[in-house]
């Protein structure tokens, strides 16, 4: 399935990989794609966010989240040891987001598989999805962000 | 009265309420990995941690081990 990925798109989902097994979680979710896809430099000046920004939000949500049920947990914030040598499946929006990709990528006439349409397709999803979760906390334009990521193509 | 029921209508919604479970379970691999260290550090063997966590030492080994 990656070998059309280019070389660029194959990292964002490895980063992505790593993210999920960073954060401690036993799937890479369209979040973690999406903090994957922002180490790219170029697709972080298209989103308009760093991934800087992406973890302390999902952070932030993770708070708040923990707040409402009663738990306050203040400044505590433990380093993450990744986990070693597991393979982390992806959830099945993950899934959903990579396959949607070759359907960007074929609409584009494009031959390799780019960080663009990667994000395409996260930009698609839709709450609860993390992704659609994240980008929505962040207060992106997504309209504005398809239109960016597509050209003028509708 | 209000305090309480703000807190339970908070605490229903599910989009909220099941961040909260993956923010526990985030926090509790935190918590682990840090304290799994600490553990080793201080000379604990592979079979106490398991035993500590309620799992097996070749589970711990497997996540944590070189």
């Amino acid at each position: 399935m990656f070998e059309r990925f280019a070389g660029s798109t194959r990292n964002a989902v490895r980063y992505g990989v790593e993210e999920a097994q960073r954060r401690g979680d036993r799937r890479v979710g369209t979040d973690h794609l999406l903090m994957g896809v922002l180490r790219d430099a170029d697709s972080a000046a298209l989103v308009g966010i760093s991934i800087h920004d992406a973890r302390e939000t999902a952070d932030a949500l993770d708070r708040k989240a923990l707040v409402a049920i009663g738990i306050d947990i203040g400044d505590f914030q433990p380093a993450v040891a990744p986990r070693k040598g597991i393979r982390t499946p992806f959830t099945s929006g993950a899934r959903s987001a990579l396959s949607r990709t070759l359907v960007h990528t074929t609409a584009e006439k494009s031959r390799r598989i780019l960080p663009q349409h990667l994000l395409l397709a996260l930009a698609e999803r839709e709450q609860p999805d993390a992704a659609a979760t994240l980008l929505s906390e962040m207060k992106v334009d997504i309209p504005e962000l398809r239109r960016r990521l597509s050209g003028d193509r509708p | 009265m209000t305090d309480d029921v703000l807190a339970h209508i908070a605490a229903t919604d599910p989009a909220t309420g099941l961040r909260a479970v993956g923010a526990l379970h985030r926090l509790a691999e935190r918590v682990e990995a840090m304290h799994v260290a600490l553990a080793r550090q201080q000379g604990w063997s592979w079979e106490q941690i398991g035993d500590a966590l309620g799992v097996s030492r070749q589970s711990v080994h497997a996540k944590y081990g070189k």
